[in-house]
């Protein structure tokens, strides 16, 4: 958090703010914008974004060039991120949190199964199999601070203990607040 | 229009103050123009009252001259049957001196029918002794015996032939000027004119009639008891000048209504010229296509008195009396009136350039009908004859306009624009293309194509871009180019997109080595600098048009990304696509 984020090159290439007419541009446009928000929201432990609040920072406005993405083109680079790549989009890394809205989106810089994927190796790395942590254990106990997931969402890290749960490999249990978790 | 000095106006007599002037000859009018005091003494009849000419050459010191017969008068107001309203005596004297002068008949030569209206003539029935009028239009010199004529008003018996013809010309004989220097007259005539005078001032005002004496009322212009015409005498022989000719006043010339001859003479030359002219100029008819501009008017109407506009053998028009204009009307009318003038001269000189272009036409359809029978069928060789036709027409250093051929060959003319446009294109000595940077569009040359035409027969837009599309067709040098957005292009046919491109990477690359004028918040060594149409153009002197067209060909195959910012729209290198993926953070994981 202290070392401040560091701009590809392309974020200082004026075209980059003006929506390319060209197809191929525009995808090369798009994905250059898709890495650029992703490593943003990493570097920022961000999971989600509200674009009404996001067009305001440096991300999407360059104060130096003194360009900016507005809202409408914002949107439509997280509308290409949130889709598949067989539909031409993004690769699914973007989810509108209220798809008719469109002002809040999560940022999957790495996707929920990515997650589950490295709590599974983390909970085997570390012997913890059998045993039950609680969600709050998950992303704020001492155990976690090296990992990745610590100060996670806690939006996300359920939706990532909930694909372990499809996989068998994992258990909810508790109210609403006060979920544990059993990894087999 | 000839110019020739000395004219007659006038039949035998010189005509005081005309003896000096230039003879013109128009489209519509003989004109005499006094030397001296033109604006007073200067006179015109129309083509279109003229009967015949007749040339007569120069004899010893008699100068060749030309002598005008006009057409006869259909009514004439001294006619005695017309006349019912007898003008007052002094002018009906007046009219007589003038008609004295007009029927003035050359006893020598045998031309009567100059004098074709013996109306005051009268023939006794040999039945009952009645004076009949003989009919008006009774010609001697023409009537033969198989020609009608009336029975007599009393009897109802037809007159024998001859006694009506002796009746006409002993009256026209009579008729003739009692001046002694004229040709020998029956002194009979010359008795009865010279009672005539005496008698014309009778006691109180009042006419004696010649032939029973009886004494009638001054305003009547035929005996009341005998029908006889009432002439008064002619007395315009008191003064000559220096020729035996009546003086008369100008304002008789005016009323010249019955002049039978008007003879020009040619002190110095130029009648057959004239006469040639004059000849082709009534065959031709020319005022029949056109009326006339009307006679000027002498801007001071007040200093020429009488001879305004009435000395054409036509009715006397009264002189207009120019208004005084002043202030504003006045100058509103003098603007009309330099309108309508410059209205005739545009309409005249286009005259001519239609005629001009009816030649052509005639031209085209000669090449035509030359070309069908030299063994060509029409089935088989229409392209072929076009061939011809398009070939003879280059010949004859025609430049192509849609007027000249007919509208059937319209893909000749297009074929033909494509053509001369694509010559108008290569030429080196204009080079127009090399100075548009090789390609400009379409619209800016059918401006410079249409401008070298002088403004007369214009290329349309339609048929311009039809002939542009042909030029692939024709294999002309030359090529039309659609952009995407529609734009038309014209650009040699060795053009390409690649070459475009290739000269707009050499220009990029330059830019990526030199540094810009101001510091700029990018960097200029990776990305270059931006270009707009206008650099463009400036710099492969193109049309703007045209290098906003190219950039976005350019962008079109991703060689090029736009910018789109408060100065406008302006084109980079594409670095976004075409550098590599140095900042693709999407592939790192932890």
């Amino acid at each position: 958090m202290t070392a401040p984020f560091q701009f590809p090159p392309t974020y200082n290439f004026p075209p980059f703010f003006t929506p390319q007419p060209n197809t191929n541009t525009r995808h090369s446009q798009l994905q250059k914008w898709s890495s650029l928000i992703q490593s943003w929201c990493r570097h920022h432990r961000q999971y989600r974004i509200s674009l009404i609040e996001a067009v305001e920072t440096p991300l999407f406005h360059n104060a130096a060039l003194r360009k900016r993405l507005d809202l409408r083109e914002a949107r439509a680079v997280v509308d290409w991120m949130s889709k598949s790549e067989e539909e031409g989009g993004g690769g699914r890394r973007a989810e509108w949190i209220n798809e008719s809205g469109k002002a809040m989106a999560w940022i999957w810089w790495k996707r929920p199964e990515e997650w589950a994927d490295i709590l599974v190796d983390w909970v085997e790395g570390t012997g913890q199999r059998g045993s039950v942590l609680t969600v709050y254990e998950l992303i704020q106990g001492d155990m976690t601070m090296s990992q990745e997931f610590h100060g996670m969402d806690t939006d996300v890290m359920l939706r990532s203990l909930n694909i372990l749960v499809k996989r068998g490999k994992a258990q909810i249990f508790g109210a609403e607040g006060q979920e544990g978790v059993k990894f087999f | 229009m000839m110019r020739m000095r000395g004219a007659n106006w006038g039949r035998k007599y010189k005509v005081q103050n005309y003896q000096n002037g230039h003879a013109y000859l128009t489209s519509h009018r003989v004109c005499y123009v006094a030397a001296e005091d033109p604006r007073k003494y200067s006179v015109a009849i129309d083509l279109k009252e003229l009967d015949r000419v007749e040339s007569q050459a120069g004899f010893l010191k008699s100068s060749p001259k030309l002598t005008i017969y006009p057409k006869p008068q259909k009514k004439k107001p001294e006619n005695p049957r017309s006349a019912t309203a007898s003008p007052a005596v002094s002018h009906q004297l007046s009219l007589h001196s003038t008609e004295s002068l007009a029927h003035s008949s050359q006893p020598n030569l045998p031309q009567t029918s100059a004098s074709p209206k013996p109306i005051n003539a009268t023939w006794i029935c040999p039945i009952c002794t009645f004076s009949n009028p003989v009919p008006s239009n009774f010609d001697p010199a023409t009537a033969s015996a198989a020609t009608h004529l009336p029975p007599c008003l009393a009897c109802g018996i037809k007159p024998p032939f001859t006694t009506v013809l002796k009746a006409a010309i002993s009256t026209a004989t009579s008729r003739e000027p009692p001046l002694p220097t004229s040709a020998p007259s029956p002194a009979q005539a010359q008795d009865i004119v010279q009672s005539n005078s005496s008698w014309s001032v009778g006691p109180g005002g009042s006419t004696p009639c010649p032939r029973c004496t009886f004494v009638n009322h001054p305003s009547l212009a035929e005996c009341e008891i005998c029908g006889a015409p009432l002439a008064g005498g002619s007395s315009g022989s008191a003064n000559r000048v220096d020729s035996p000719a009546p003086l008369f006043e100008q304002s008789h010339i005016a009323n010249t209504e019955v002049s039978e001859s008007i003879k020009l003479s040619f002190r110095a030359g130029g009648d057959k010229t004239f006469y040639e002219r004059l000849k082709g100029a009534l065959v031709q008819r020319k005022w029949l296509l056109q009326n006339a501009p009307p006679v000027p008017s002498p801007s001071q109407a007040s200093s020429s008195p009488g001879l305004s506009s009435a000395v054409s053998v036509e009715s006397p028009q009264p002189s207009v009396q120019r208004p005084t204009g002043v202030g504003i009307a006045g100058l509103e009318r003098r603007g009309l009136e330099a309108r309508k003038k410059n209205e005739l001269v545009i309409g005249n000189s286009f005259e001519d350039l239609e005629a001009l272009m009816a030649s052509a036409k005639q031209i085209v359809a000669l090449a035509e009908t030359l070309a069908r029978e030299s063994g060509m069928t029409t089935s088989e060789g229409s392209a072929e004859t076009s061939a011809v036709l398009s070939e003879s027409a280059a010949a004859l250093g025609m430049v192509t306009t849609k007027d000249m051929l007919s509208s059937g060959s319209e893909t000749l003319y297009l074929s033909e624009l494509a053509r001369d446009l694509a010559e108008f294109l290569t030429d080196d000595r204009k080079g127009i293309l090399q100075r548009e940077g090789g390609i400009m569009s379409l619209i800016d040359l059918w401006a410079v194509f249409n401008r070298s035409r002088n403004g007369v027969e214009l290329a349309s837009p339609s048929d311009f871009q039809k002939a542009a599309e042909l030029w692939e067709k024709l294999k002309l040098p030359v090529r039309l180019r659609r952009f995407k957005s529609g734009l038309l292009v014209v650009q040699r046919y060795d053009w390409s997109d690649e070459k475009t491109i290739g000269k707009l990477q050499d220009w990029i690359g330059e830019l990526r080595r030199v540094p810009p004028d101001d510091p700029v918040p990018w960097d200029w060594s990776l990305f270059g600098q931006a270009i707009t149409a206008q650099e463009a153009a400036h710099r492969f002197k193109w049309s703007v048009g045209v290098a906003a067209e190219e950039l976005e060909m350019a962008e079109d195959k991703g060689v090029l990304c736009r910018e789109e910012g408060i100065e406008g729209l302006r084109f980079w290198y594409n670095y976004m696509s075409l550098s590599p993926d140095s900042d693709d953070f999407s592939r790192l994981t932890i």
